[in-house]
């Protein structure tokens, strides 16, 4: 076997180059992943698009249904999520049985409307209580444990327990027969719909339909 | 001769070679945990359970350092003449040969010694001592092998490699019997692996205050074990002993853990009014990943097994799960293939108030959420009814936040602005607080205020399973648990002869928790 010195400075010189370039193949540079595209945009109090990442956010577009949400605060504005209110509206149901801050004689769901759509909450002026149905699209059956059953990423105040839909004059049974007729919620411990007295305490999330596509 | 030495020493070289990459990758992805800069090396590191592959690849290795060192004893291999200074290629590789010599034991030692969670982790640096000596075994191995390769270019492969065709079935047989002796006894050693902590029996006139002192009579009559941890941020060479005591009765457990820590650590993420607003003190808190400005931690895991490797939950790696997101800093996450784990984090400010340890779990990876920015994987909170805390801000941003609140009350943060405030509690009761808006907003620039808003007095429902209060007196943190040992929630282990359980301890730090390698084993009479 030859040692001469041209050859062992090739084989060298080779080694080098060979764990020099498999360094600079297998540098890795770590950057946290990018967020992926999602079903809910959040707006902000002008309407406006956010990014997914940022926040506070007061409303949330539903790009599958189109709906615009209100997003609930803990900020005891009347978009906190901690208010209740009992079903009432166009002359229908039970004034002021829920409990509010922002109320003199407490709250029904006609006084979150009115105030929201004064408010212009997202620029929108035409809130108004979800059908069953669109509430219903809220429902997530994989929420994280122990929270409501919502896509709680985008709807982080919910509460476990029943909002409000519009539909209403809707038989009593049961114990709660002798009231009549009442409307539905939704409870979101479980995601089903219940039928409960107009004079519940419960609680509330407006919906609006105003187109708000975001420009991109 | 009932062997070829040339071909038993290639299949020992060859299995060397093997033994040695795969601790050292292994090794450096543990080593991440600490060293972030060996993240740059993720192309060629392992993921996942990385502790297994690290323990296994460290078993192999001292096997074959006894066999080879017995095989040397015996002169099985023929020795070449001694020819220093004579040719330099052949004094090159005796150095580089005589540099393994010293150095593998050595990384062996130091490795056993952390494994077993001897005592000497606490008094000498032996963590940094192994990293250093796995970064010259690094260097000597390319040394090494560079050596051979540009003394003797191609002729050094097929030297390594030509003798393996002369395998004998003798020579087979031998090897195949000594691996099985090896896994045997790799097996007996993971069984008796565990700690052992006897839970002292409660007599019915025993009664234990959680108060953090421990100073019953019941308590005296425990055993005692001590837990050698290390790799924690901020402690002292990252290392910490943890003690630990247990009692029980028929319905009921109590834990006593006390850990050195010579800071109080309080001052959680504290808010500071400047010339742009409010601004959160933080140095990686935006990462995911404070060490400054964080209060102290404490975490135990119960498992109804008891696998290496914090019940089999350390999977790191900056995407140890193919379809779910990369770890924000590339460390991995805590998570189960099946089952879940019980998981208590005592929190100094945030919950040790509420006279409460936050009781998690560690299940299966949870879905990914497109609107959540930091993915746990498989640590997740119980589900609670009602109660919490809830940091002073509308949004986090590293640079500016808006605050939720303002105190009603100028007084209530006047003691937080002075030198000695460390030892305030860093809390404010929501109902001191009043929204935030911007015409209340008068605090002067400098100005300091605690970013934890306390809602309600405890947690209700699963998340509040498990009362705890700790007490720090120079420079020890004394912690006092109770739990029912059956709680019926399906996120919590019972408490039963046999589980096992693992500590960590935080020094003011979010995640860079110490850790030990045996799980410790309850034994309840």
């Amino acid at each position: 076997m030859k040692h001469s010195t041209p050859n062992v400075l090739m084989r060298l010189l080779s080694f080098v180059s060979v764990l020099l370039l498999i360094v600079w193949l297998v540098d890795y540079q770590h950057t946290p992943d990018l967020p992926k595209k999602s079903r809910f945009i959040k707006l902000n109090n002008q309407g406006q698009p956010m990014p997914q990442w940022q926040g506070p956010w007061a409303c949330v577009l539903d790009t599958q249904t189109g709906n615009v949400w209100e997003n609930k605060t803990d900020n005891e504005s009347i978009h906190d999520a901690l208010w209740t209110y009992s079903w009432y509206q166009d002359h229908t149901g039970v004034e002021n049985s829920g409990d509010c801050y922002f109320e003199e004689n407490r709250c029904d769901t006609e006084d979150l409307i009115t105030r929201a759509n004064q408010q212009a909450l997202c620029d929108i002026k035409d809130w108004r209580l979800p059908t069953s149905n669109e509430l219903f699209t809220l429902v997530n059956p994989k929420p994280k444990t122990g929270k409501p059953a919502i896509y709680n990423d985008y709807f982080p105040h919910t509460k476990r327990g029943d909002y409000w839909t519009s539909n209403h004059n809707i038989p009593m049974t049961g114990v709660y027969a002798h009231l009549k007729s009442g409307a539905m919620a939704i409870d979101f411990i479980d995601g089903m719909m219940k039928p409960l007295p107009y004079r519940n305490a419960a609680f509330v999330r407006l919906v609006s339909s105003t187109n708000k596509k975001p420009q991109h | 001769m009932l062997f070829n030495p040339k071909a038993l020493w290639a299949i020992l070289h060859i299995l060397a070679i093997t033994f040695v990459s795969a601790s050292l990758l292994s090794g450096a992805r543990i080593g991440v945990l600490e060293y972030p800069f060996l993240l740059r090396l993720h192309t060629i590191l392992p993921q996942g359970q990385v502790h297994l592959l690290h323990f296994a690849s460290a078993w192999g290795l001292t096997t074959l350092l006894l066999i080879y060192g017995a095989l040397s004893t015996l002169q099985v291999f023929p020795k070449k003449p001694a020819q220093w200074l004579k040719k330099w290629p052949d004094n090159y590789h005796r150095l580089s040969g005589l540099a393994f010599k010293i150095l593998l034991p050595l990384l062996m030692i130091s490795g056993w010694a952390m494994s077993l969670d001897s005592p000497l982790i606490h008094r000498y640096p032996i963590k940094q001592w192994h990293g250093v000596c796995a970064g010259f075994v690094f260097l000597i191995v390319l040394l090494h092998a560079g050596g051979y390769l540009v003394h003797q270019g191609s002729n050094a492969i097929k030297r390594i490699t030509r003798p393996i065709k002369q395998f004998t079935l003798p020579l087979m047989m031998s090897l195949l019997i000594l691996s099985l002796l090896a896994t045997s006894v790799a097996f007996v050693t993971l069984k008796t692996l565990p700690h052992s902590l006897i839970v002292a029996t409660l007599s019915a006139n025993d009664h234990i205050h959680i108060d953090g002192l421990a100073n019953e009579p019941a308590w005296q009559k425990a055993q005692a074990i001590t837990i050698n941890t290390q790799g924690g941020a901020n402690f002292v060479n990252g290392q910490t002993p943890i003690q630990i005591k247990a009692l029980h009765n028929d319905s009921d457990a109590y834990f006593h853990f006390s850990w050195q820590d010579p800071s109080k650590s309080l001052v959680h993420l504290p808010l500071i009014k400047t010339t742009e607003g409010w601004q959160v003190k933080q140095q990686g808190f935006s990462d995911f990943d404070e060490r400054q400005w964080y209060e102290d931690k404490f975490a135990v895991i119960l498992s109804n097994t008891c696998e290496m490797n914090a019940a089999g939950t350390a999977h790191l790696g900056a995407k140890p799960i193919n379809d779910k997101p990369k770890h924000w800093t590339g460390k991995g996450y805590h998570y189960r293939q099946e089952g879940i784990v019980d998981l208590w984090q005592w929190k100094a400010v945030r919950t040790n108030s509420m006279r409460l340890m936050d009781d998690n779990y560690i299940g299966q990876p949870a879905m990914a959420r497109t609107g959540d920015r930091r993915y746990t994987a498989g640590y997740q909170q119980d589900g609670k009814e009602s109660g919490a805390y809830k940091m002073n801000w509308q949004w986090f941003y590293a640079n500016k936040i808006t605050p939720k609140r303002l105190p009603i009350h100028l007084h209530d943060i006047t003691p937080y602005q002075k030198v000695s405030s460390k030892d305030l509690p860093w809390v404010l009761p929501w109902f001191d607080t009043q929204p935030y808006h911007k015409q209340i907003d008068n605090y002067p620039v400098g100005t300091l205020m605690p970013s934890i808003l306390h809602v309600s007095n405890q947690f209700e429902g699963d998340r509040g399973h498990v009362r705890a209060y700790a007490v720090w007196h120079q420079g020890v943190w004394s912690l006092e648990v109770f739990r029912k040992r059956q709680t019926h929630s399906t996120k919590d282990i019972d408490i039963m002869d046999g589980i096992c359980l693992w500590v960590a301890a935080f020094d003011h730090s979010q995640i860079a928790h110490t850790r030990h390698t045996r799980p410790i084993q309850l034994d309840i009479p």
